[in-house]
């Protein structure tokens, strides 16, 4: 090839030569302000500056109750990561855990007691006035009703507040805006008892879902990701298999969007799906059915897939196919909850699939009571219509909330029901809407800032201890309470006396040791049960498809967001940011509209569709997508804030305001509701979302593959086929591979280096988001707003790209979720194209980015074809700015290993070189190599399902050298020639036709 | 003002107590009567490099603790200061002044702010630990040994001042005469 001049080369001669070329000043590190050092008064033990301490302790953003460790860094809390001690979660954490660190350092905190004055403003006040008032309401309320409502709360604290209770007179309520009623209540129903089982995924052959989203908001989603992920993923051993993954729902969840087939029955007859299933097993015997089932078999005579067929919409041949592969695979788990569950028969729905799991013996195995799950215990929603309506009729004169925000999920009748309360005591950290309406507010610790417990299930009491300072003047309400009931001592004295009661022998060393693991471990006990029903009341719960409460001729079914859940979420960008695994949609609530129905109705994605129950009313925009079923409207919860900050307030719409607020006959609320749905002539002109195009075009950027091709690869297989280079250019790629070559030869490149490589297993890969949260996290990612979000200005390193997955007939079956993010490509794209050398070919492999030598050409993000190069735009970090991603005080939990971007500068995925770096000088203090585990990058330590590898793919021994041959790996846009560092493992399904869109 | 700087060992200071034959090669810190004349950063506290580490010959780390584990070198909380100074209050009235102010530090519960000699910027990360390590290892010293190469002879210095460039250029010399790393990203993340 001709010596040309090149690109630097170019640019630094016209600079010197330019005309009026402005002097060349000698200034290398321009002048620094003067920075002050304020040393320690006393050192603390256990903190060296530059090096972090990790705490135990247990995360509180949902009642799973996963275990976590924090990492401190001179006193600030900077990332929490899982503890591998926890039997939940297993040293894993999804998305909504890593955003605890959000509500801790959130600049709308409360950071002193609040009360509301003459004018009905807040004002301030002191601890010591405000609890002289409470202690004074609290004498005036006796014997006038005194109700104080927690969320779930198995805890210490809650017991503590039970006691505080019995000594005024009063009662303790629990409510969680997604309660579990129709599970408890069916689960009573088939077995005699109201409690909540742990189910075992991880030695489930075969799982089958109707409506319960075990991998994003039932129960308790981690640990069912992790042991669904080593069920369901293909495991390539003696003999290869993989559990199959069947969900029956109106639409798909994201949990929904990883089944190998959907059955999309009519919403509300899923019931009658499991009970013909049922039928077919028992009558072709097709399990070892116990023999207390025979009391079922008229009932499920009735319910034959022929006689169910019409009325589920789904045709008796699948249904007797699904009963037969379920009872044949030996190990089948069903379960059942969410959208399944809201009609007046969900006790009955799930009592079914109980049968279904009794009749095939998974009772006892995958299916274990006794775990006796904390969610399962908290009030039902009809005890919560209760509290209302005594509220109405002026029967409550004081209320304390706590850890619940009931005015937002129950608009109008609450929110109407609390003007009527005497006095209302909110101990709330953020002003929510139900603390915007207390006369009081008390602000609690957050969780990372106080002591507690809590038990998510039998076995387990997750130790909660501070991890940092407390930030604000808030005070522990346990404290407080104790205070309240005229003890001495703090919640800590309290609480260590209740342990003390439960092991008091060496207690000091057990209370050491549980600190240290964050909790004390154990299996749940197993409580056998047996079969309470014969199944009579189910032909009169089947008899109908049920009809929905509300008026309308539309079927809207409100499902639970998975980030921001019941609207806890919506306070934290990075959750606001994190784009819906599903839609893609970021900052906002949209409805999913079946593209028959939207052609019907002449609607394009963006139009604002005002939906009207009679209960209430909201407009929200259309997302027109085939991952819903045309009859069926779908909206999420979690937007339509009128308080609780700046990040969730008065954004978007609330769901929660379209459904009523009657109990069913279980006691739980129905999700799903008629509406009328009209088109507003408005329209959103773009919506939040970083969606480009949902099919993969033949691209091979997501490879799927049968179950019966994976299962006939042998080592050294190449099942993909990418597109060859063409002959005219063979030439060129070769001399370009040569001059690589020599380059690799010169100073620090010639001699051994690792070369770092990542493999992700798309079979693992569920697309539940949690590595994007842990990206941002750990590398300073600014969050930029719903305005630049529409204007695709988003900074996330690494994104969860999702392809549906069609059948023959073109109908959506699933989805295939990719995480994208910088594929360190051996032949970068990106790299020759600066003119500052500012992207550039580390000697271990990686493709580097430094920070202070990029000048913002963005040539590199041109050339990328994989488009993960992100760039500052604006000025994120600036204080006071108008994009300003951190106000204080949530500039604290910036990583301080990681710099922080300013404007005008690319950034990117770097493999957590921060991390690498680390365990490098760590090796080299302890005088050996790193070794192969010692590096775990922020995305990878993160995911349940434990889908991504790190290691050095120089080293023969390591995981990632093993997986990156597996037969099954692939590179994205491999005919480019950019040799990726990544590579990815195709998905495989248990299905017969590979589809993909 | 002239600098009056004492060669050979003449005690000045009244504090030591010694034998003169096995003192004589020990260095003695000089008198310092005019601090307006000396390199370095004004500090809030007049603290002597020279005495501390180089009359009484403390190793480094015992007040820069972190700095053979972290990148960070750890200046010395007032704890450390007090442990000595509670009991030694100083021979002369401008020591005794100095001192004075440390233990009014400690009783008020306040921590002098000391002004920041060596930065580096926030696009730079640079790992102490392992440049001592590395050091110790190359010139066959103790750890304690290795600060001299940077930080110039502290031990004789009565105020720090920044006695290397700290700018890229030299860093990297250094590098590259010690035939280690010169990857861009081995700093710069």
């Amino acid at each position: 090839m001709t010596d040309s001049i090149d690109r630097r080369r170019f640019l630094k001669v016209l600079g010197v030569t330019g005309a009026g070329a402005a002097a060349v000043s000698a200034c290398g590190i321009g002048p620094e302000p003067t920075e002050r050092l304020i040393p320690y008064l006393v050192q603390p033990e256990d903190q060296i500056p530059g090096t972090a301490t990790y705490y135990a302790t247990t995360c509180r953003e949902c009642a799973a109750g996963c275990g976590v460790r924090v990492r401190v860094r001179e006193g600030r809390a900077v990332k929490l990561e899982g503890n591998p001690d926890s039997p939940i979660n297993r040293g894993r954490l999804c998305a909504r855990g890593q955003a605890a660190i959000q509500g801790l350092y959130n600049p709308d905190r409360v950071a002193h007691p609040m009360v509301r004055n003459a004018s009905g403003t807040f004002e301030e006040i002191d601890w010591d006035g405000a609890l002289q008032r409470v202690t004074a309401k609290v004498r005036e309320a006796q014997g006038k009703g005194i109700v104080f409502l927690t969320g779930a709360e198995q805890s210490t604290f809650g017991d503590l507040v039970d006691e505080w209770m019995k000594q005024v007179g009063g009662r303790r309520l629990s409510y969680e805006a997604f309660g579990f009623e129709a599970l408890r209540a069916g689960n009573r129903l088939a077995f005699g008892t109201a409690t909540l089982p742990t189910y075992d995924f991880a030695n489930a052959k075969y799982v089958l879902s109707f409506g319960a989203d075990f991998l994003d908001t039932w129960l308790s989603p981690v640990e069912f990701q992790n042991g669904f992920s080593r069920a369901h993923a293909f495991d390539a051993g003696r003999p290869a298999s993989m559990a199959k993954f069947v969900y029956v729902a109106p639409r798909l969840s994201l949990t929904g969007m990883n089944a190998d087939e959907w059955i999309a029955a009519k919403p509300g007859t899923e019931g009658l799906l499991a009970l013909a299933m049922a039928q077919v097993i028992m009558s072709e015997h097709l399990a070892r059915v116990p023999a207390d089932a025979s009391r079922l078999v008229s009932v499920l005579a009735a319910h034959t897939p022929r006689a169910v067929a019409q009325m589920i919409g789904i045709d008796e041949t699948t249904i007797a196919r699904l009963g037969r592969e379920f009872a044949r695979s030996g190990g089948g788990l069903a379960v059942a909850g969410g959208m399944a569950t809201q009609a007046a028969n969900g006790a009955e729905v799930v009592a079914a699939v109980n049968i279904l799991n009794y009749v095939v013996g998974s009772v006892g195995t995958l299916v274990k009571f006794g775990a006796d799950l904390s969610v399962g215990a908290t009030n039902t929603f009809a005890d919560l219509t209760t509290l209302t309506s005594d509220m109405t009729d002026g029967r409550v004169a004081l209320l304390f909330v706590h850890g619940t925000n009931p005015a937002h999920s129950l608009p109008g009748a609450f929110q109407q029901a609390l003007a009527k309360v005497g006095y209302k005591v909110s101990f709330s950290s953020y002003l929510d809407e139900t603390a915007a309406s207390c006369d009081l507010i008390l602000p609690d610790h957050h969780p990372l800032e106080q002591w507690g417990d809590s038990r998510p299930r039998a076995g387990v009491i997750g130790l909660q201890q501070p991890v940092v300072q407390p930030v604000f003047g808030t005070q522990p309400t346990g404290d407080v309470i104790l205070k309240l009931s005229g003890k001495t001592g703090t919640f800590l004295d309290y609480l260590q006396a209740k342990w003390r009661a439960r092991h008091a022998a060496n207690f000091d060393q057990y209370w050491m040791d549980s600190l240290t693991k964050g909790g004390v471990y154990s299996d749940a006990p197993t409580r056998p049960v047996r079969l309470a029903t014969t199944g009579a009341t189910f032909s009169t719960a089947f008899a109908e498809v049920p009809s929905w409460g509300g008026d309308g001729d539309q079927t809207v079914v409100v499902f639970p967001h998975p980030a921001l859940h019941d609207g806890r979420g919506a306070n934290k960008p990075w959750l606001q940011e994190l784009p819906d695994p599903v839609s893609k949609i970021a900052w906002h609530s949209w409805v999913e509209v079946h593209p028959d129905t939207a052609a019907k109705w002449g609607l394009a994605t963006g139009d604002l569709l005002l939906l009207q129950s009679k209960f209430g009313g909201q407009k929200f925009p259309a997302w027109i997508t085939r991952s819903v079923r045309p009859d069926v409207l779908a909206v999420p919860t979690g937007q339509g804030h009128s308080a609780y900050g700046r990040y969730a307030k008065d954004r978007s719409a609330n769901a929660f305001e379209l459904l009523g607020g009657q109990a069913t006959v279980y006691g739980g609320r129905s999700f799903i509701v008629r509406t009328t749905a009209s088109k507003t002539g408005e329209h959103q002109r773009r919506i939040a979302t970083i969606e480009g195009n949902v099919r993969d075009l033949g691209m091979g950027t997501t490879e799927v593959l049968t179950l019966a091709r994976a299962k006939a690869l042998h080592p050294g297989d190449h099942p993909f086929h990418f597109e060859e280079t063409p002959e005219y250019a063979k030439d060129a790629v070769e001399w370009w591979a040569d001059r690589q070559r020599d380059k690799a030869e010169i100073g620090n490149y010639k001699g051994e280096q690792p070369r770092w490589g990542l493999a992700i297993d798309l079979s693992k890969c569920t697309g539940c988001s949690a590595c994007v949260t842990a990206c941002y996290a750990e590398n300073n990612i600014a969050t930029v707003g719903e305005e630049l979000t529409e204007r695709r200005r988003e900074m996330a390193w690494l994104r969860l790209e999702r392809y549906w997955r069609v059948d023959e007939h073109d109908n959506v079956q699933g989805a295939v979720s990719q995480p994208m993010l910088c594929q360190q490509c051996g032949n970068a794209p990106c790299e020759p194209v600066c003119p500052v050398y500012a992207a550039y070919h580390t000697p271990d492999g990686l493709n580097g980015q430094v920070y202070n030598r990029c000048v913002g050409t963005r040539y590199c993000s041109n050339n990328c074809p994989y488009k993960v190069r992100y760039f500052n735009w604006y000025n994120y970090a600036e204080k006071g700015g108008k994009y300003e991603a951190f106000p204080e005080p949530l500039s604290l939990l910036l990583n301080p290993d990681v710099t922080v971007r300013e404007k005008g500068v690319m950034e990117k995925c770097t493999f957590c070189v921060q991390r690498i770096r680390g365990a490098q000088n760590q090796a080299r203090l302890e005088n050996r190599n790193v070794r192969d585990g010692d590096i775990v990058t922020a995305c990878q330590q993160t995911c349940p399902s434990e889908a991504i590898v790190f290691g050095d793919l120089n080293d023969r021994n390591s995981r990632v050298f093993e997986l990156a041959g597996n037969p099954r790996g692939y590179h994205v846009l491999a005919g480019l020639n950019t040799k990726p560092a990544i590579t990815y493992l195709a998905r495989v399904v248990a299905q017969d036709t590979a589809s993909n869109g | 003002m002239v600098l009056i700087l004492a060669l050979p060992p003449v005690v000045l200071n009244g504090q030591q107590a010694q034998s003169a034959s096995s003192q004589t090669s020990r260095y003695q810190a000089p008198v310092i009567s005019d601090t307006g004349a000396l390199k370095g950063t004004r500090q809030p506290i007049f603290f002597r490099h020279d005495i501390h580490a180089g009359q009484d010959q403390i190793p480094c780390m015992y007040c820069h603790y972190s700095a053979a584990v972290s990148s960070e070198p750890g200046i010395p909380s007032l704890q450390t200061c007090i442990g000595c100074h509670q009991v030694i209050g100083g021979s002369t009235p401008t020591h005794q002044a100095e001192i004075k102010k440390v233990r009014d530090a400690w009783r008020e519960r306040k921590a002098p702010e000391w002004v920041r000699v060596h930065a580096l910027p926030g696009f730079v990360r640079f790992p102490h630990m392992r440049h001592i390590k590395g050091l110790s290892t190359r010139l066959g010293v103790d750890a304690n040994e290795t600060c001299t190469t940077c930080h110039g002879d502290v031990k004789h210095t009565t105020q720090i001042e920044q006695v290397s460039t700290l700018r890229m250029g030299w860093c990297v010399r250094c590098h590259m005469k010690n035939e280690v790393t010169r990857d861009c990203s081995v700093c710069h993340y």
